[in-house]
């Protein structure tokens, strides 16, 4: 069952095609990766995919629903959530505060919250056990009266991903997801991902530069290079594909 | 009637031109908005009324003067109270101009007092006749003056080197340190200049309406909506600007009444920010203003 | 991840789930505390004027420096807790005036339907205003705001019904069939702005607080998380214009008079600015400490203006280099400290500016 496909999307940018009719199908329940040389539109396309980019040509359909005229904002709504590749965190706010945020489409009638009604009290009070619940799951329980930006880098990726997980979605884009972060927290974030797909049946879709990160998490990989299709298959299929390899030829195959 | 209102206009904006410049040159060099611009140019004006009146200097001694003193205005705030805070958000930037003002406000009202004076050269009233329009004589003198400034600084920042390492500071200032380009020193070269530019405004302006130190309030508000106009990144932007708003409060006084003069800036900048928020001349991407 | 982290995750998550509830306990009592202070304070200004020594125009000028904390309050929504700068609330300001003015001289309304009806036509162009403006930010919205304050001063000088230049002058006030002066005036005042008081602290603890921290720390992230940029950006400019008018309103009224020159001075609204920007703009007290600031200048300066402006923009530059977070933070400082200590002894783990050294150094990734 396709949970989120987009077909033969084109974008460009003043002249440069970044994205040249690329077409792919994340299934429901799967890891799907997406992985490319520098420069081969992976940054674009996510962005498309999470609608933060209106693509020139092409649709993209979530659940077989046409979503080209979505807002970000409203791609929640539907049950998709997505993390920043350099991490987006509210820097000066708790990490409770970074993960209830997350939990906004969940609030209900707006003037019944700014009020405090009784209702909405109990809202509030439902989900920050919520809250605290997804804390703890990512080990984050200590943390939470801490400002984020006092946070390691390790910590912080993962208060980025409490707060995807807060929006109690059916599917998580990962933007570089273990970008900048060493053996030990790269190996946290596939647990995480593991977990959070296992346990709770999210379908995962992540952009990702490290390659034993990707073939070791991923049930499916796309390829694209020079904005445009490569080869897409299982781990096993994409490692030998000779197509991939010399794409790949003069960049580091981790 | 409509020529005599576009030429006059074109001298009243080409008075508000160098305000505008010069916070367009301040603001792209430290991502400050400087309120204090106006009020450098009001400490050049009163400056500049007490050495011909008091001292009876001669007119090009008098404008060296106030040049230099009003230049090192500028590097007094810049090194006084602009550095100290130089990291802070653009909202903090801009307030410690606004306290500035204040100070420099409530100097001259202490100093020199807060009735109006007049400035002792008169304002040369000889009209001129281009195309059937009338502008007197001193209208042309500024213009003059005005666009003799505005090409300097065009050609400063488009060839010399310390423009260009201006304009590399602005894009991007930890390229430009690591490059070598003295940050600090551009810093305080931009404010000198700021300075200077209102130097020149100030005894531009101070014969043809007064002195007080209120008297660059309005001209400051609308430089600075020219600069807005213009982007607030581009210089022939907010010449533009300044040209367009001097233009667009004559007609509108001439045409709907004079209490109608000095909202047209702020009509004009409205239905522009609605279309186009980064100005006519700002940069597509959005900046971190 | 450090040694400790996994202990707890494989050892008891019931130990981490008691020292949760302990520094939720914490938090309360602290709470708790607040609010035995805000009530006293309450209480103190409740009962002051009846002490013997203040005197009538005293109370009439306390009330004044009360709606003026409120105007602040209004400003400090928009720019403080959204981070939408504006430098046009004395539109606001106007707009409920002269709408509370000409409901009273063309419908004999009172003071409570002035202030609630001022308040919401404010509502009405905050509402506006926040679509208009939808796309800008930073600088390019302040002048935005600022021209809106001054079309407002524009229309209101010109258009016949506002009788701008010579002003709207208003028959004694009645609340409920009594009529009242200056005490009366104080305690409508109070009472509102304690119950505005309340309410802000409510919004900011809400999830709509959080959408417009949000928004005012990182707008794609807010997107990203669901938050429609529209909707709350039109809803802080909603709740703001309405605070805001609803003070302008009680400041007409109070004054008895409406004319145009106040409002759309730009001045005006930049002191408001100024008043949220010294104060503290993201937090509860800044409008009053920064309001009270702004209002007692003038006040006892009114010899010697010009020390009175060097005075301002030195305790302005003081401020923005030594507390930029506002004179309030400052002085919660300490308190938070406390607090801090206090939460940290019950389990909680506060990072590298908090006391116990214990905890920083159990935390890994110091190559970040």
């Amino acid at each position: 069952m396709s949970h989120l496909r987009c077909e033969e999307v084109t974008v460009s940018f003043g002249g440069v095609v970044a994205c040249d009719k690329i077409s792919l199908d994340v299934e429901e329940g799967r890891i799907v990766g997406l992985i490319g040389p520098n420069g081969a539109g992976k940054t674009t396309l996510f962005n498309v995919l999470s609608r933060f980019q209106q693509q020139d040509s092409g649709h993209i359909h979530y659940r077989d629903q046409n979503v080209d005229a979505k807002k970000p904002h409203q791609m929640v709504n539907l049950g998709m959530a997505r993390t920043f590749q350099n991490i987006n965190l509210f820097a000066e706010q708790t990490t409770l505060e970074n993960i209830l945020i997350g939990a906004h489409h969940l609030l209900g009638n707006p003037f019944a919250d700014m009020f405090s009604l009784p209702g909405a009290r109990r809202n509030e009070r439902k989900l920050t056990e919520r809250a605290m619940e997804i804390a703890e799951t990512l080990h984050l329980l200590d943390e939470l009266d801490n400002p984020v930006k006092n946070l390691p880098y390790g910590n912080q990726k993962r208060v980025e991903f409490a707060r995807a997980l807060a929006a109690e979605p059916e599917m998580i884009l990962l933007d570089e997801p273990v970008a900048g972060c060493n053996e030990e927290e790269t190996g946290e974030i596939k647990n995480i991902v593991r977990q959070v797909n296992e346990e709770f049946g999210i379908t995962i879709f992540l952009v990702e530069h490290d390659m034993s990160m990707v073939m070791d998490v991923c049930d499916y990989i796309y390829v694209i290079n020079f904005g445009a299709n490569l080869a897409d298959g299982t781990p096993a299929e994409i490692q030998r594909d000779s197509d991939v390899i010399s794409a790949y030829l003069g960049e580091e195959v981790a | 009637m409509l020529g005599q209102l576009i030429l006059s206009g074109l001298a009243t904006g080409s008075l508000y031109a160098l305000t505008a410049v010069a916070v367009v040159v301040v603001f792209r060099n430290t991502r400050t908005i400087s309120l204090a611009q106006g009020d450098f140019a009001m400490i050049g004006a009163f400056l500049g009324m007490i050495l011909l009146k008091d001292y009876q200097l001669n007119y090009f001694v008098m404008v060296g003067v106030v040049v230099v003193a009003c230049i090192g205005l500028g590097v007094l705030v810049e090194r006084v109270v602009m550095r100290p805070i130089a990291d802070s958000d653009w909202l903090t930037l801009l307030f410690a101009t606004l306290g500035v003002y204040y100070i420099l406000h409530g100097v001259a009202g202490w100093l020199w007092g807060r009735d109006t004076k007049a400035f002792p050269v008169t304002f040369d009233p000889t009209p001129v006749h281009i195309f059937g329009a009338v502008i007197s004589e001193g209208h042309l003198i500024n213009m003059a003056w005005a666009a003799g400034i505005g090409l300097v600084l065009f050609i400063f920042f488009k060839y010399s080197k310390q423009g260009i390492a201006m304009r590399a500071v602005t894009d991007d200032p930890e390229t430009a340190t690591m490059m070598g380009i003295p940050v600090r020193f551009i810093v305080t070269l931009t404010w000198g200049m700021s300075g200077l530019l209102a130097a020149f405004a100030g005894i531009m302006i101070a014969p043809i309406i007064y002195v007080a130190p209120e008297m660059m309030d309005e001209v400051l508000i609308k430089g600075y909506v020219a600069a807005v106009f213009g982007g607030l990144y581009s210089i022939p932007g907010a010449i533009v600007g300044a040209l367009m708003i001097g233009v667009a409060e004559n007609l509108a006084g001439g045409y709907l009444g004079s209490h109608f003069k000095t909202a047209t800036a702020f009509v004009m900048i409205v239905v522009l920010l609605a279309f186009r928020p980064q100005g006519l001349f700002g940069i597509q991407k959005r900046r971190e203003v | 991840m450090s040694s400790q982290e996994k202990g707890q995750n494989t050892g008891q998550p019931t130990g981490a789930r008691a020292s949760r509830a302990r520094i939720e306990g914490v938090k309360r009592r602290f709470e708790l505390q607040n609010w035995i202070a805000a009530a006293v304070v309450f209480a103190v200004a409740f009962f002051l004027p009846m002490a013997p020594f203040v005197e009538g125009w005293m109370v009439g000028q306390a009330a004044l420096v009360i709606v003026y904390i409120m105007a602040a309050q209004g400003v400090a929504i928009l720019t403080g807790y959204t981070g939408l700068v504006t430098v046009g609330h004395g539109g606001f300001l106007a707009i409920g005036a002269y709408t509370a003015a000409l409901l009273m001289k063309y419908f004999g309304t009172g003071l409570v339907v002035g202030m609630i009806a001022g308040g919401l036509v404010a509502s009405v162009f905050g509402c506006l205003l926040g679509l208009l403006f939808l796309r800008l930010a930073g600088a390019f919205m302040a002048i935005g705001t600022l021209g809106f304050a001054f079309f407002i001063g524009t229309i209101v000088n010109n258009v016949p019904i506002f009788e701008g230049r010579e002003g709207i002058s208003l028959p004694r006030n009645h609340v409920l069939g009594l009529e009242i002066g200056d005490f009366g005036f104080y305690y409508v005042a109070l009472i509102a702005l304690a119950v505005i008081t309340i309410f802000i602290w409510s919004l900011v603890r809400s999830g709509v607080g959080r959408a417009f921290k949000a928004l005012r720390d990182s707008e794609r992230a807010a997107e990203s998380s669901g938050v429609n940029r529209l909707a709350f950006r039109t809803l802080a400019f909603s709740v703001s214009a309405f605070i805001t008018g609803v003070a302008g309103a009680l400041n007409g009224l109070i004054v008895n008079y409406v004319s145009a020159e106040v409002y759309a001075d730009i001045w005006y609204s930049v002191d408001l600015l100024l008043a949220v920007v010294v104060g503290g703009s993201a937090m509860l007290m800044g409008p009053f400490v920064g309001g009270a600031f702004v209002v007692m200048i003038p006040f006892f300066f009114e010899e010697l203006a010009d020390f009175a402006f060097i005075l301002k923009g030195v305790v302005l530059i003081m401020v923005l280099m030594f507390a930029p977070a506002g004179v309030v933070s400052l002085v919660a400082r300490p308190v938070r400290a406390l607090r801090r200590r206090k939460l940290v002894a019950a389990g909680d783990r506060l990072g590298q500016d908090d006391v116990s050294a214990q905890s920083s150094a159990a935390s890994t990734g110091g190559d970040r």
